[in-house]
């Protein structure tokens, strides 16, 4: 790292895969800053960090998927790559095992085995199947999974899907293999086997880079852990020195590190005394609620109290609250809104007793984004507002302007399409339309995604104002802070179930990671 | 992801309204109401034609002329509504034609073979349309069966049913009844006609009065949001296509009495002029937008065209051509119009099956979870 300044290639550190000066903004958010990071040759670098610290940002600038800011190269065993670019990337040694599984369905696993690279034996445009379904077989000989090559991917198990994706990877003899949480679609014995392929990997000369929630595996699969935080490096060290605290420590910031001890010392008896306290009756209960791939789950919560979600990306959080609003039919046990049973059977009984959800995805699932604002404000209540089924413009329209107006949402025109506005505006609007639903219970997933932070602090603002009227509201979100902002009490989920009830007095972000990674047992 | 706050700290700028001088907006506005009305194109298209082709032909103008205008309108008319108000959901409808010879055969049968009075008949015609459209929608809905395949079974068994209930002979010696009300005229004005606008100003009140009609563009906008807002998504995805087979239904009726026979060759290809009128009206295949006001003049449109070019003596052949080209225009000023107000497509191949938003979004909803539940739901008590 010290030699002259002048040499454009560096010839000292020729192995391996090198970021420098690589950085990411987005408007004026800065999501990584890199000085220099390299991930060597016949080792296992796991990377950590929390939501938001930059990993995918970084990853995908390694695979070419995400342009970063000039200035900043990449550069594998010692020639620059071009940035920006999947198949520069992808010819220069990167291959990358993603969280999602960008297979085709419908083809074959030989075919998704070998689409994009050159196919085996052909001859011109013409493909060699037998050459082909051969060299998939090999391929999936060295992940030892045992599929028809000729089977459609559609028909395969996610871990099976997931070991494919390993094997596409591998059989593209990588120089630089991305694990990009591999394991948390597999089991046990699965994520083993992938901790193994890391390994050996390495051992045979390559780069690896580990990304896991579970510390445990991360441990297991590096050499050297690495840490981001807020788009920084903030910590690289040896395996032997990444203890949970250490990792956790460094994840969350230094600020923490006096709670880490406290906390451990009294959160296994806290629980209990906090249970007796009195509380008002419950707006909600939910009593060994089931659903597919979540539960058994109880919660409760009352009139004015915020319950906050907690957990991994797929422990449930999202699962959770649809469940509740009827969107994903429940399994089993029993629920209960103000006293009486409550089964949704769809979203519409749910929000005819007063149930209300804003959903994660705006886009996807909020807003119609060349509808005016008038008609994302009344959606949810078009019924009671008209007579004998008849809508009058005039009556729609007061009842949008007063409840858009309600909260605070800026536009121009009433009849302007939703979709001109900005994020939090949006986001406003959609909470123009449940006030007006006259709910008493506010489900809100991610409430505040993709909102500005002027747009944030507004939106907790709306949330402060519904829980004063009265309103039960469960949040669940994958931001620690926002959820210690507004909540009185957290869950944290882990794999569909509840890790651990955490009081007010409890809340800290070790507490949290600690449960939903894993690490700790709740009671 | 264009407008990346570039330069902004606080993104509800964009919000506001640009910079106009009052006085020169008070004179505008009357002007640009007008013109900014989604469907201004298309009505000034058929002013427009109208002028052009009476001047060229001042035969186009006659009576006789403007009346057999206004029975295909009627007919094709009816069916562009129907189908209109499917595609506004995102499906699409490839039936009705062979709805309409189905429905035609059925009725006259009925009516020559075994006497049954006409009104039966007609009632009987109808509700083979309501039939089918309530199975299209079922398979829709449960079954998840793209709208363009389950619509294409029945195009294809629909047609292939009206041939073989007679072994494709014409039914002739049917009530008088059908005659008189295709060709009877109320104050000059086809009978048809005035069904057809009783009709059109029924779906007008449907699709922009009532709250039914409003879920109806919610789903077609954003089914999933339409979903998690409550709304019985497969319910109201069941309607329109019970509406477009009644539609056709309907149509059928006319038609016997147009030709005064049973003709099972009838209808055949209409299904597609229904859905051009639709779309050349500003009806979007992507779902959610779209009028009734412009399915009507969309049709009206097609159908002046139609007529001008046989007055003007085109060879039929270059008539196909024409009405090709018109599509294409109204498909690509539709495009230039969303893309100057800064929409993007986001949605994948329309009509095959454009299924809303299951596969996207958040993981949290099941594809079980959507749709299957929705037709055993309670209405919500007005409050």
């Amino acid at each position: 790292m010290t030699e002259s300044a002048s040499s454009h290639v560096s010839q000292g550190n020729a192995g391996g895969v090198s970021l420098r000066r690589v950085s990411k903004t987005y408007g004026l958010a800065t999501v990584l800053h890199l000085d220099e990071l390299t991930f060597r040759d016949g080792e296992v670098t796991g990377l950590v960090g929390e939501n938001g610290a930059g990993k995918s940002t970084m990853l995908g600038i390694l695979a070419g998927t995400v342009t970063p800011d000039p200035g900043g190269e990449v550069v594998i065993n010692g020639e620059p790559v071009p940035p920006g670019s999947p198949i520069a990337s992808q010819a220069a040694g990167v291959a990358m095992v993603s969280q999602e599984f960008p297979l085709v369905g419908q083809l074959s696993v030989a075919e998704n085995l070998t689409l994009g690279l050159r196919q085996p034996g052909s001859r011109g445009i013409f493909i060699n199947r037998k050459a082909m379904n051969a060299a998939a077989r090999a391929m999936l000989g060295r992940v030892g999974l045992d599929v028809d090559p000729r089977a459609p991917v559609s028909t395969l198990s996610i871990p099976a899907r997931q070991l494919l994706e390993v094997a596409k990877a591998l059989g593209r003899g990588p120089r630089l293999l991305i694990l990009d949480e591999p394991t948390s679609a597999l089991g046990p014995l699965e994520a083993g086997l992938v901790i193994r392929f890391a390994r050996e990997h390495a051992a045979g000369g390559g780069a690896v880079i580990f990304v896991g929630h579970r510390l445990e595996e991360v441990r297991e699969a590096a050499d050297r852990v690495v840490v981001l935080r807020n788009g920084a490096l903030v910590a690289d060290m040896p395996v032997a020195e990444a203890t949970d605290d250490r990792l956790i420590k460094e994840m969350v910031g230094k600020e923490h590190l006096a709670s880490v001890t406290a906390d451990h010392s009294d959160a296994d008896h806290s629980d209990a005394d906090h249970g007796s306290v009195a509380r008002p009756a419950p707006v909600f209960t939910a009593e060994e609620l089931t659903a597919d791939g979540l539960g058994p789950i109880s919660v409760s919560v009352s009139e004015g109290e915020v319950l906050g979600v907690a957990g991994l990306m797929g422990a449930g959080r999202s699962r959770l609250l649809h469940t509740v609003f009827g969107a994903i039919p429940f399994t089993g046990g029993t629920m209960t809104l103000a006293g009486a049973r409550y089964a949704p059977r769809n979203t519409g009984d749910a929000v005819a007793v007063g149930v209300a959800l804003v959903p994660e995805d705006r886009k996807q699932q909020s807003i119609m984004a060349n509808a005016p604002v008038r008609w994302n404000v009344t959606l949810a209540t078009l019924r009671r507002l008209s007579r004998s089924g008849f809508l009058s413009p005039k009556t729609e329209r007061a009842r949008a302007t007063e409840f858009a107006g309600r909260t605070g949402a800026r536009f121009a025109s009433i009849e302007q399409p939703i979709g001109s506005l900005s994020g939090g505006n949006q986001q406003r609007v959609i909470f123009g339309k449940w006030f007006a639903a006259e709910p008493k219970l506010l489900l809100l997933d991610e409430p505040t995604r993709g909102v500005d932070v002027g747009a944030k602090a507004e939106i907790y603002g709306l949330i402060d104002e519904a829980r004063a009227r009265g309103l039960a509201v469960i949040v669940a979100s994958s931001e620690l802070d926002e959820l210690f902002r507004l909540s009185d009490q957290i869950v944290v989920l882990r794999r569909g179930r509840i890790g651990r009830v955490l009081t007010k007095e409890q809340f800290s972000k070790e507490q949290v990671l600690l449960t939903a990674s894993g690490v700790k047992e709740g009671p | 992801m264009t407008t990346s706050q570039a330069g902004t700290s606080h993104g509800d700028r964009r919000d506001a309204p640009g910079p106009e001088e009052p006085g020169l907006v008070a004179r505008r506005s009357r002007l640009r109401a007008i013109v900014d009305i989604p469907e201004f194109g298309v009505i000034a298209a058929c002013v427009l034609v109208f002028v052009i082709v009476t001047i060229l032909q001042p035969r186009f103008a006659d009576e006789a002329n403007l009346q057999v205008i206004g029975l295909d309108l009627a007919d094709y008319g009816l069916l562009g509504i129907g189908v209109g108000i499917v595609i506004l959901t995102s499906g699409i409808d490839l039936s009705p034609g062979a709805v309409v010879a189905l429905c035609s055969m059925v009725s006259a049968y009925l009516n020559v073979n075994y006497n049954v009075p006409v009104g039966i008949c007609i009632i009987v015609s109808v509700a083979i349309g309501v039939v089918i459209g309530y199975l299209h929608g079922w398979f829709v809905t449960r079954l998840d069966v793209p709208p363009f395949a389950i619509t294409l079974v029945t195009l294809t068994a629909a047609a292939g049913g009206a041939l073989a209930l007679t072994s494709g002979q014409p039914i002739s010696g049917v009530s008088f009844f059908y005659q008189d009300l295709a060709l009877s005229k109320v104050g000059g004005i086809p009978v048809p006609d005035i069904i057809f606008v009783a009709v059109a100003v029924i779906a007008w009140i449907l699709m922009e009065r009532t709250y039914i009609g409003r879920q109806i563009y919610a789903v077609g906008g954003n089914r999933e949001a339409a979903r998690l807002a409550g709304i019985p998504v497969a319910r109201r995805l069941v309607l329109t296509y019970v509406i477009s087979g009644a539609c056709a239904g309907l149509v059928a009726i006319l038609v016997i009495g147009r030709i005064g026979i049973g003709d099972p060759s009838v209808g055949s290809g209409w299904e597609l002029d229904a859905i051009a009128g639709a779309v050349i009206g500003g009806v979007s295949l992507y779902g959610g937008e779209g009028r009734v006001i412009g399915m009507v003049f969309g049709i009206l449109l097609l159908m002046l065209i139609n007529n001008a070019l046989i007055v003007l003596n085109v060879s039929p052949f270059f008539q196909e051509v024409a009405l090709g080209l018109v599509l294409g225009v109204a498909i690509v000023a539709d495009r230039i119009r969303a893309r100057s107000r800064g929409q993007a497509r986001p949605r994948g191949l329309p009509v095959f099956g454009a299924r809303g938003s299951e596969a996207r979004g958040s993981g949290a909803q099941g594809s079980e979870a959507r749709g299957s539940s929705e037709p055993a739901q309670k209405p919500a008590p007005p409050t």
